[in-house]
């Protein structure tokens, strides 16, 4: 099929699920509010603990800081396909989905950016709402950085994607998909950075961490937003984590969609 | 006409039992749920444990102090898990459905049916689970709380679960004015995070939203301080005057509410 088709094809999806998420918007809003506590009751606490001083290099503002971006990075990477997988094929709602003459994967795509632009721009709009009246949460004009994040935040929205699908994907297999992501985002509590910079966890934790994927899905992007990762090594050690860790899920992806497809055919006779 | 408290008892005693048969099919669950408890339990401590890494205190309490809090997190989930989120975490979608009609007609008080019909019972573990890591936390602390101190750590537990109660109740409510909204059980979610950590720990607009406009912070902090000596027994009083004072609220709130509710069903 040629990139035109491909284009309308998504602009189709896009549109089609901009006004699906219309529909549920009070929902979505729901889902915001609940995505941004978790990062608000941990700045709340790391702001206590700094007080005054600074705490393993962060002050204050650095932690509103970190804590606004990690709100922003989380909204705009966050993928719920997992939930939603385990449920189509342990209900046989994948059926008809499998029917379509198209990869079920191009409507989970176009899903996630519909649900991204808008849960971006909301989370967007209320930073520069705080930032209007809080000197501590503003960054610097830096169109050179903001492109390097943005495009640390596709690459680690497309990660959690595929980590997300692929963990649905389990359902073919077991019960208790879900389970697995939970296991998952509990592990990322602290690998990924979402309860504190990596920098305050114990030094043998982030040597571990450094070889898993989970630092380049949230912190790393974070770093890059805040400036905190702004040497060209750094940078370049960010985005070749990220790299490889993109292409490893992508690749269990389509392992477990190929064998999971067939073995799912085979119960369905 | 409210029929006599005791015809409702026996219905919910009936309707907990039927619940309780269904799920001993399934022991498997028991002990996934335990592990799970267990997983969020760790995550929870770990995490205590990486603010103390770079601080001598949360708010002014020590570690094991909040430890002992983090217990009467886990146990006041535990009545979350197995109480309310099967009974009044369903109304949004009874209302939805429609299915309410049927509670309504029914001849016991409809908050009381919707509120205690279901229970998942594996959950109740969890109250178990809080409960030692309570005792654990208080071992270490080096502390024997006396009976007057255990006995206002029990009162101020139960009117923490009233007040837990009436939150699920006045959002829940909501369903009545945004039929749509499915998930409103995420908004308690996402309160009820507030009480992770002891009430003195919450800064600036963190401490307007926690400690008075949604008061869900003190749910954990008075029974643990009343635990820990933190503060005087009296406090027991106190708490169980606003654990009363809630759930009047929470009926009036639920009488207002299903005024509104017209039926879907037609």
């Amino acid at each position: 099929m040629s990139a035109g088709a491909w284009v309308r094809r998504y602009g189709g999806l896009i549109r089609a699920a901009w006004l699906v998420d219309l529909q549920y918007r009070a929902a979505i809003a729901l889902w915001l509010v609940w995505g941004v506590t978790e990062p608000a009751i941990a700045l709340g606490i790391w702001w206590g603990i700094a007080g005054a001083g600074e705490v393993g290099g962060f002050e204050r503002a650095d932690f509103a800081r970190y804590f606004f971006g990690l709100a922003l990075v989380n909204q705009l990477t966050i993928a719920w396909d997992s939930w939603y997988l385990d449920q189509w094929i342990r209900e046989g709602d994948l059926n008809h989905r499998l029917a379509r003459p198209m990869n079920p994967v191009h409507e989970a795509i176009a899903d996630n950016v519909a649900y991204k632009i808008r849960g971006g721009t909301v989370v967007l709009l209320a930073w520069a709402l705080f930032a209007a009246l809080w000197p501590a949460v503003r960054l610097p004009f830096d169109p050179g950085r903001w492109a390097l994040t943005l495009l640390a935040v596709i690459l680690a929205a497309a990660m959690r994607f595929c980590i997300s699908y692929t963990t649905g994907l389990a359902a073919f297999w077991t019960t208790r998909a879900t389970a697995l992501m939970q296991l998952h985002a509990g592990i990322s509590l602290f690998l990924a950075g979402r309860i504190a910079p990596l920098a305050l966890l114990p030094p043998a934790v982030v040597g571990v961490a450094r070889y898993l994927w989970f630092p380049y899905t949230l912190a790393f992007p974070v770093d890059v937003l805040t400036g905190a990762a702004a040497a060209p090594a750094q940078l370049a050690r960010g985005f070749a984590g990220q790299g490889v860790w993109l292409l490893l899920w992508y690749l269990a992806y389509r392992l477990a969609w190929s064998r999971g497809t067939r073995r799912y055919g085979a119960v369905g006779g | 006409m409210t029929p006599p408290p005791r015809r409702w008892l026996r219905v919910l005693a009936a309707l907990w039992r039927v619940n309780v048969s269904e799920e001993l099919q399934y022991r498997v669950n028991f002990v996934t749920s335990l592990a799970g408890t267990l997983f969020s339990l760790a995550t929870a401590w770990l995490t205590v444990s990486l603010f103390f890494r770079h601080a001598s205190g949360i708010g002014g309490w020590t570690y094991w102090e909040v430890v002992v809090l983090l217990g009467v997190f886990t146990a006041l989930s535990g009545v979350v898990e197995a109480v309310l989120r099967p009974g009044i975490g369903q109304l949004a979608e009874q209302v939805r459905s429609g299915d309410l009609d049927l509670v309504l007609v029914r001849p016991v008080d409809a908050q009381v049916l919707v509120s205690f019909r279901g229970i998942d019972i594996w959950r109740i573990t969890d109250v178990a689970v809080g409960l030692v890591v309570i005792g654990y936390a208080l071992v270490r602390l080096d502390r024997v709380p006396h009976l007057l101190e255990i006995a206002a750590f029990g009162v101020a537990l139960a009117a923490a679960t009233a007040v837990v109660y009436a939150l699920w109740v006045a959002l829940m409510s909501l369903a009545f004015w945004f039929v749509a909204v499915e998930n409103l059980w995420v908004l308690f979610d996402a309160v009820f995070e507030g009480a992770r950590y002891p009430v003195s720990a919450y800064p600036g607009a963190l401490r307007v939203l926690f400690v008075y406009l949604v008061p869900v912070a003190w749910t954990t902090t008075i029974p643990a301080g009343a635990l820990t000596g933190r503060f005087r027994p009296e406090i027991a009083l106190a708490s169980a005057l606003a654990g009363a004072a809630a759930v009047l609220l929470a009926r009036l709130l639920w009488r207002t509410a299903i005024r509104r509710y017209t039926g879907a069903s037609g």
